[in-house]
């Protein structure tokens, strides 16, 4: 320990703001208690108590009895003739006799405390540290400031972790309920897809090979009545190219036609529903897009229904949609989205009977939008019903539920400065209601 | 084609499917279509169906559910399932309920439904013309009396331990913890039933289980497998006819109920050649090149007894 610093280094201030005091003991030499005034003056001048507020006192015994500080030696020598006065007398009958001492090993929190509670304002005193031997040195008040700043201040960047750490887990979250949700959904519009792509590969080959027959007709028969009507040499195996007719014309006949039309506009058909799939898939996975947007909630819905379509066809829920005129809204489309998505899919999963009704219905009210979703499901129970926005809630299977997509839809609805409600009864169904305002307020998104 | 022709029944939510399949099968074969699966079950109740091919994901009753329905009304009927997403779930469900013949992708390639909807109808026209006891009323013969051999493959030895616990002790288990261990025991003796547990989908196990039921198609296989892979699997059903998929670890009375199953199916095949056609698969990849020199022996001589056997 360099004794002509001032103040500790910083390696020993980072060490003792995470231990004790042991890191900041400076070996400051201990004054005996016969040393008259005028030197104990003498020994404040050097310059290696230049930084030292007060000198220690101790007895030869290692014992230590007292401290003077530099601002009491001061205030004798401004009085009249103080150094006269006292500058002969021995130190002890100056000093601080009741001076700070503590331990080397005082954790650095409690030495701060006791700092606090001791010392007077201003500054005036330095403290005593002892080890099981006695007198150890002197320690600074400014040195324990700084290992408590040190302290704090890892302390601190400690919460920014942990805050980091929770909000990235919870965007983890978020986006697992996401692709959970997005999992559900891609089974049902993978084969939502194939079945008609299916049927339009099969009818494109079939039609392919249909053209081949047509155009061997059309050229069986080019050269019969090329043949007949003289234009060219009669060949020799005109009752060939007959037969050949006659074949051809079982497999393309006028039904055969009309069945090919027919299987064509399956075909349109087919590819039109591929394509609004497909559009429909492109408005959810737009996932990341949360930026704000005039949109109408009614589409959403429809793009929504669209998308849990699948299920509510598996399990033969009949959809009510009473869609009333709105005016576009403020929000993050693929947010809500996945909030109508959850709702919806949630809704069918309630129903366990046969004649399943969901009734989705939308209307403005005052400057908000209100989206309505009940279905006559199994209900919630009313015990679980407070619990159902909590992250991680879920009635739901093991494996089957995030228990996150309630969370984050609420989460979302509030972002958008909107509320979502629920009501239950058990046997009977549930009703949800997503508010949100059509013009968004603020910066809030 | 001559006046035989065999029934084809086809099941799909979807009418334009129905329709699409109709023409392609036009002329082909005699052409049952609908959209609900409970008619195609009492069609087959009614009337002799060689092959019924079936949508999985349908509102009313799913496929599974129907082609089971159908192997327990009308075993002789040959069940394929044609459908627009392969979940595990429907996959595992199709062989070890509804012991399908094929299972079909959509959008399909015509020329390969085809001939898989004509070569399963041509299995059931001569089953359906072969004289004997129909197979719903198995006159199960009693298991003491099977005196038949199972191989289990198995690295730990576990399951090779439950398969010898369920069953009596007429049945042999011979365990083996290696490939080539197993195909030696195939390849001395006649083995009625193989349990193969398989732990990764690239690994030569999958492929051995196919090459086998091509040179020894009345041996049966059962898989368990910790891997929820449903194109391993589709590949297993297509061009391995493996009898059951169990998940690891396997349910004890489902494995119980799949050997003692496997043992009574294998009685049957030694007993009707002509059935052997029903568990006929697709040609897979080649043998690979690389294969060791132990294992190409093993295979050789797997493929001469077979041959001796046949002939």
């Amino acid at each position: 320990m360099n004794q002509a610093l001032p103040t500790q280094a910083t390696a020993p201030i980072a060490a003792a703001a995470r231990g004790d005091l042991a890191p900041l003991v400076h070996a400051t030499a201990p004054i005996p208690p016969d040393t008259c005034v005028l030197d104990v003056a003498e020994l404040f001048l050097q310059p290696r108590h230049a930084g030292l507020l007060s000198l220690p006192v101790v007895a030869p015994d290692a014992q230590p009895l007292g401290m003077i500080s530099r601002y009491e030696l001061m205030r004798i020598f401004l009085m009249p003739y103080g150094r006269e006065l006292y500058g002969r007398r021995p130190i002890s009958a100056l000093m601080n006799a009741r001076p700070l001492v503590l331990p080397t090993t005082t954790p650095i929190d409690e030495a701060a405390r006791a700092i606090a509670a001791h010392i007077k304002s201003p500054i005036t005193d330095d403290f005593v540290i002892v080890d099981g031997q006695g007198y150890a040195g002197t320690g600074l008040v400014i040195d324990v400031l700084r290992a408590v700043e040190d302290r704090l201040g890892e302390r601190g960047n400690e919460l920014e972790r942990a805050y980091a750490r929770v909000k990235s887990s919870q965007l983890q979250l978020v986006q697992s309920e996401k692709m959970a949700s997005l999992g559900q959904m891609v089974a049902g519009l993978v084969h939502e897809i194939n079945t008609p792509l299916g049927y339009v590969r099969n009818n494109v080959e079939m039609t392919r090979a249909a053209l081949d027959d047509a155009a061997q007709l059309v050229a069986a028969q080019e050269a019969v009545i090329g043949a007949l009507t003289g234009a060219f040499a009669p060949t020799p195996d005109l009752d060939a190219r007959l037969d050949e007719i006659a074949g051809l014309r079982t497999r393309v006949d006028a039904a055969a036609l009309q069945d090919l039309c027919a299987l064509l506009d399956d075909t349109v058909h087919g590819v039109g529903q591929i394509g609004d799939l497909v559009i429909n898939l492109k408005d959810f996975s737009r996932l990341d897009q949360a930026g704000m947007q005039k949109a109408d909630v009614n589409r959403l819905v429809e793009s929504a229904l669209k998308i849990v379509q699948h299920v509510l066809r598996k399990r033969e829920i009949e959809v009510v949609r009473e869609a009333g005129e709105l005016p576009e809204i403020d929000c993050a489309p693929a947010q809500v989205n996945q909030v109508l998505l959850n709702l919806l899919g949630n809704a069918a999963q309630a129903i366990e009977h046969d004649h399943g009704r969901i009734v989705v219905r939308t209307q403005v009210l005052d400057r908000r939008v209100l989206v309505l979703i009940e279905d006559n499901g199994k209900g919630i129970a009313a015990a679980d019903l407070p619990r159902i926005f909590d992250p991680f809630f879920t009635t739901k299977p093991v494996g089957e539920g995030t228990g996150m997509g309630l969370a984050i839809s609420h989460q979302i609805v509030e972002q958008h400065g909107g509320t979502i409600r629920v009501a239950s009864k058990p046997g009977v169904g549930t009703r949800f209601l997503v508010v949100l305002p059509i013009a968004a307020r603020g910066a809030k998104a | 084609m001559s006046a035989a022709l065999p029934c084809v029944v086809f099941v799909d939510d979807e009418e334009r499917i129905l329709r699409s399949l109709r023409m392609l099968f036009r002329g082909r074969c005699e052409i049952l279509t609908t959209t609900s699966g409970r008619e195609a079950i009492d069609w087959v109740r009614q009337r002799p169906v060689h092959a019924i091919v079936s949508d999985q994901r349908m509102p009313e009753i799913g496929g599974v559910q129907v082609l089971r329905a159908v192997a327990e009304h009308s075993p002789a009927t040959m069940r394929i399932l044609l459908t627009g997403y392969a979940d595990i779930d429907a996959v595992t469900a199709s062989v070890n309920d509804g012991e399908i013949y094929r299972f079909v992708e959509k959008p399909w390639n015509a020329p390969y439904l085809i001939e898989t909807v004509e070569q399963a109808a041509r299995a059931a026209l001569r089953d359906f013309a072969a004289p004997r006891a129909p197979v719903a009323v198995r006159a199960a013969p009693s298991l003491d009396a099977i005196a038949a051999r199972i191989v289990v493959l198995d690295a730990s030895g576990t399951i090779a331990g439950q398969v010898r616990d369920l069953l009596p002790a007429a049945v042999r288990v011979d365990h083996a913890t290696h490939l080539e261990d197993a195909l030696e025991l195939l390849a001395e003796h006649e083995v009625a039933v193989v349990v193969a547990h398989l732990s990764s989908t690239g690994g030569d196990i999958a492929d051995a289980l196919k090459q086998l039921k091509r040179l020894r198609p009345a041996t049966l296989a059962i898989v368990v497998s910790p891997l929820r892979d449903s194109r391993l699997v589709i590949g297993l059903i297509n061009e391995g006819q493996i009898f059951r998929f169990l998940l690891d670890p396997p349910p004890r009375e489902l494995l119980r109920r799949g050997l003692i199953a496997a043992l009574e199916r294998h009685a049957e095949l030694r007993a009707g050649s002509h059935l052997l056609l029903r568990h006929a698969v697709e040609a897979g990849r080649a043998e690979p090149a690389s294969m060791p020199g132990r294992l190409l022996q093993v295979w050789r001589r797997i493929r001469e007894a077979t041959g001796a056997r046949i002939g």
